[in-house]
């Protein structure tokens, strides 16, 4: 059915491109388009040119040169922009396990004072990656434009803001650094920071002792004779612009008192703050206006997993509840007069983020602010208005056509341009039934664990029985974990010759959270580690016959 | 003269503000012809006591009710000042930095919970003050919080302003047997009592030089503003005398010493946390005028319990020593009623001396007791009102009013669990809530971990996140 629509779609435009292509003049025409900063046209050309917007209005007529695309019936919006991702990013490094010695990992990687966790000068700009087919999900979901940056450690490190093209990371960088990002997290394996408690006391610390060093540098730059040079410390100094208010502050955070408790932090040293998630921020809506602090809103809303056991306990009023307010938030936090930009929280389907924006709009929110939640409030949010959000002439021509309506389940895009480049539109990868493999190593030479296994997972002092079947193609992993958390269907199964690494997302705590499991395989026994949210935690498990 | 004043002041707030003063009348509460237990002036009968914006105005026989008040007749019931747990991890989304031995620098005030319903239920049990101390893994742990439960208002609202800050020290099997890193790290110093006793003189000793230090910058000694840490600043404040010492404690030995190391550092500890021994030295503890926590059972529980005794309290009262009485449980918080009665069969404390060691005494113990504790006109209007003799098995707390406003009303409670039934039925119907076709409910994982056990917030963090 989708690939019909996607055959409709090019016949219509009468075209059939390569991509990306580059290099190149576009015009949309005939196309209904919202500029956002302005009133909406109902029919006109955007006119693209060496990757700007070049011109745009109800008569234009196309260059001689524009690659002509006839958009009669479809909408031309700004690209959205994703507030919060970790797109581009390479798998974070896993906090230590508890107990478990300093690993090689948290020793060599950083010559800071610090440990893993707390470095803020950890930047995304320095661990992400070249190559545009890393984005194409999101991209092709109608994305140009995210905020990306590591999600491990207390000091997620600083984020970037990028367009979703782009072969090299020079070329797609739109800001980089943008904040320095915040979880209420511990550093773990015995060290401190591990509670919440130490969390507060180690982030009240590195402020107070970066205030306190940003002083003495001054007064040695200005007069070193007869003063002990003060410390060079790279972890510390990445704290300066958080102290000075010249770099914004983010802060993870989605139940009522944590962000109370980031609020908090921000007066106290009054910081540039932002609260990213912001599940319950609905419930402090004054507070958050009272203190101009934006939000970075997830829309990632709870949602029930595939039921499981029948004798287990009710679920929570929390939880119930929770689930059922959630969407009513946004529209709650825009009557209260609160900024926010719409992020998806590493969803599990990218799609969730436009259903879960349509739901916020049945639930009273605007139409108007969920889209500018997606676009040209999120540009001035992340401080990018004068170059994206809109459709105006001179900003960056990213781009998205879309048939049917953007809040409806009839939605569909079916042109993106990010920097001036169009991406054809490819159908999803067809997914084919994989079935097992014979004993042995894959043709590939890899190892082979395919088949059922009964796992424990070994949640410190809870531990959670499950069981999970795997099936193998070559390098790729498929297949289901059974637990008490539900069914889960695993993603990103892959296996090398170090072992193999898939992720499942499961409903834990009211909340949907992925967890990553990193493993080898030794004839039938598989043992390794998960990440979570929560920390990292071993599993080991036998193949059942 | 105090009279005159009160109208002078409430005629200003009235030119400013009629709403309000219309919203502060609202708020006043006449209890009438109740047993009133005072905790320090005697049990008083056919008494009322008026509550006006958030104090005790008037106690005394037929006393008129000011417009819009809320008036509750409590003939044949008791009334007894709120009661005060000088030792809880209630509330507490984070009980133990374990990782150090000194943790000086953590606040028990960033992690605190307005929303645990474990808050509901002590006010279920007439509890409405607690000193919410950080958990006994390290030597020197972090600083706590004194709150009033203010059930349903904003986080903000439950730390009580005056109250003198405070701060966690434990000797003994908990802080020498903590090992954060779990069972394959390196085991963390302390390990024995003598390290214990070590850790916090070397953390004293920094303390002191840490003050010197900033004595010479302001003087203009040095030139180089040393660095503000925030490890060590409590730590002179204790000192100072400006924060009050909370020490978990069970044998004798370790409680004259930690009091010696007192001496010589020339500050007083403020309680002696459990003092399961504490009846060896009561003439010591005395002296110092330190205040004891105790329970009044739970001997033997572990080997350091090992000497406990049912007389402890009647020993230490018996010395002076001013005794209170905590539970170190969401649980039993709830039944600190009973604690006090069974000081009054193991020993014979009289009546008001056992019901003091979970009212006034607590409050003294935290330097909260000019503003509550007991039954006497300008204190808080914290108060509860019992079916019966607050030291019986069948009485039950009926309302508890925290600074003039009812936050536990049973007639209200039962009406309130129907309220949540059809709130629960409603939301199991809707889609996002439904279960899938495919079972019945995944299995909760219980967020609750801590046991309603006593001690049991001393290994790892036990919070409830």
């Amino acid at each position: 059915m989708r690939s019909t629509l996607f055959l409709v779609a090019v016949a219509a435009i009468g075209l059939l491109c390569g991509t990306p292509v580059n290099g190149q003049s576009y015009a949309i025409t005939n196309a209904r388009i919202v500029t956002v900063s302005g009133a909406t046209i109902d029919s006109g050309t955007v006119v693209i040119r060496d990757g700007l917007i070049e011109a745009v209005g109800p008569n234009l007529k196309p260059p001689a040169d524009a690659k002509v695309f006839d958009a009669t019936g479809l909408t031309v919006y700004p690209g959205f922009i994703d507030a919060l991702t970790n797109l581009g990013m390479p798998a974070g490094t896993p906090p230590p396990v508890r107990g478990a010695a300093p690993t090689a990992a948290m020793v060599a990687t950083s010559n800071s004072n610090y440990p893993a966790g707390l470095r803020p000068e950890e930047a995304a700009e320095d661990e992400l990656r070249g190559g545009d087919t890393q984005f194409e999900m999101n991209r092709n979901a109608g994305f140009t434009t995210a905020l990306t940056t590591g999600r491990t450690g207390i000091f997620n490190g600083q984020s970037a803001i990028i367009d979703l093209s782009g072969d090299s990371v020079s070329a797609f960088m739109i800001r980089s650094p943008f904040a320095q990002h915040v979880s209420f997290a511990t550093v773990g394996g015995g060290v401190y920071p591990g509670s919440l408690l130490g969390t507060f006391s180690a982030l009240r610390q590195m402020m107070y002792d970066a205030q306190r060093l940003q002083a003495l540098q001054k007064q040695y730059a200005a007069n070193p004779k007869g003063m002990k040079r003060p410390d060079a410390d790279k972890s510390l100094e990445a704290l300066f612009p958080v102290v000075d208010r010249r770099m914004p502050i983010v802060f993870n955070a989605n139940s009522e008192r944590d962000i109370i408790r980031a609020l908090d932090l921000i007066k106290e040293f009054k910081l540039n703050g932002m609260i990213a998630g912001g599940q319950e921020s609905w419930k402090v809506a004054d507070r958050l206006k009272a203190a101009n602090v934006p939000v970075l809103l997830s829309l990632n809303f709870p949602k029930r997993t595939t039921a499981m056991s029948p004798e287990a306990d009710p679920e929570t009023m929390e939880t119930l509840r929770l689930r059922a307010e959630t969407p009513k938030g946004p529209a709650k936090l825009a009557a209260a007069g609160v900024r926010f930009a719409f992020e998806s929280d590493n969803a599990r389907s990218i799609g969730d983020f436009f259903t879960n924006a349509g739901r916020a709009v049945d639930a009273g929110l605007s139409r108007d602010i969920a889209l500018r939640a997606m676009t040209l409030a999120s540009a001035e949010i992340l401080g990018v208005d004068d170059r994206l959000g809109s459709i105006e002439p001179g900003k960056i021509a990213n781009l998205v056509v879309i048939r049917g309506d953007l809040f409806g389940k009839d939605k569909y895009v079916t042109h993106v341009f990010v920097d001036g480049k169009y991406y054809d539109q490819k159908a999803p990868p067809k997914v084919t039934p994989q079935t097992t493999r014979g004993q042995g190593e894959n043709a590939a030479g890899l190892p082979n664990v395919a088949g059922a296994y009964a796992i424990n997972i070994e949640v410190p002092g809870q531990p959670i029985g499950a069981t999970l079947t795997l099936a193998q193609q070559g390098a790729s992993l498929t297949g289901t974990l059974v637990s008490q958390l539900g069914t889960a269907p695993i993603r990103d199964g892959k296996m090398t010759a170090d072992g193999f690494s898939f992720t499942a997302t499961v409903d834990f705590g009211g909340s949907t959270i992925d967890i990553i499991f990193r493993g080898t395989v030794n004839a039938s026994q598989i043992s390794g580690t998960i990440d979570s949210p929560q920390g990292v935690v071993p599993f080991s498990g036998t193949k059942t016959p | 003269m105090r009279k005159s004043l009160a109208i002078l002041v409430l005629m200003v707030i009235s030119m400013i503000s009629p709403a309000l003063v219309a919203a502060q009348s609202q708020t006043a509460v006449l209890i009438k012809n109740a047993t009133v237990m005072t905790a320090v002036r005697g049990t008083l009968e056919n008494t009322d006591i008026l509550i006006q914006n958030g104090k005790i105005t008037k106690i005394g026989k037929n006393l008129n009710a000011p417009v819009g008040a809320q008036v509750i007749d409590a003939s044949g019931k008791y009334v007894t000042p709120g009661i005060i747990d000088c030792h809880s991890h209630s509330m507490l989304d984070s009980i133990n930095e374990g990782t150090y031995s000194v943790t000086s620098m953590t606040r028990t005030r960033d992690v605190i919970n307005p929303t645990d319903i474990t808050i509901y239920r002590a006010l279920a049990g007439g509890v409405t003050t607690a000193n919410l101390l950080h958990g006994s893994a390290n030597s020197i742990g972090g600083q706590n919080t004194v709150v009033k439960f203010k059930w349903g208002h904003a986080v903000e609202d439950y730390p009580i302003a005056d109250a003198p800050p405070g701060i966690k020290f434990a000797m003994g099997e908990n802080p020498k047997g903590t090992n954060s890193g779990g069972r394959n790290a390196v085991p963390r110093y302390p390990r024995t009592r003598m390290g214990v006793i070590e850790t916090m003189r070397d953390a004293f000793l920094r303390a002191r030089d840490y003050k010197q230090a900033w004595a010479d910058f302001k003087s203009g000694k040095t030139k180089i503003q040393p660095r503000k840490d925030l490890e060590l600043e409590p730590l002179v404040e204790v000192i100072e005398g400006k924060r009050l010492v909370h020490a978990h404690d069970y044998r004798s030995d370790e409680a004259l010493n930690l009091m010696l190391l007192a001496d010589e550092f020339g500050f007083k500890i403020a309680t002696l946390q459990h003092g399961l021994e504490a009846y060896k030295i009561a003439p010591e503890i005395a002296k110092r005028g330190t205040g004891v926590s105790i329970f009044t059972d739970s001997w033997s529980y572990k080997l350091e319990a090992y000497d406990a005794i049912p007389y402890n309290a009647y020993i230490l009262w018996k010395n002076g020593v001013v005794v209170s009485i905590n539970s170190d449980s969401d649980e039993r918080m709830r039944r600190l009623n009973l604690d006090a009665a069974k000081v009054e069969k193991y020993g014979g404390v009289p009546e008001e001396d056992a019901l003091k060691m979970i009212t006034i005494n607590p409050a003294k113990q935290l330097g909260i007791d000019k503003r509550t504790g007991s039954i006497e006109v300008g204190k808080d209007g914290d108060v509860v009102i019992w079916t019966g003799h607050p030291f019986s098995v069948y009485s039950r707390v009926e309302t508890t009013i925290v600074e003039g406003e009812v936050l536990f009303d049973r007639s209200k409670d039962a009406q309130m669990r129907l309220d949540v039934a059809k709130e629960r039925e409603a939301l199991e119907k809707l889609d996002v809530n439904k279960a899938d076709k495919a079972g019945g409910p995944p299995t909760r994982v219980p967020t609750e971990k801590r046991l309603a056990d006593r001690d049991e917030a001393e290994y790892g963090d036990g919070g409830k996140r």
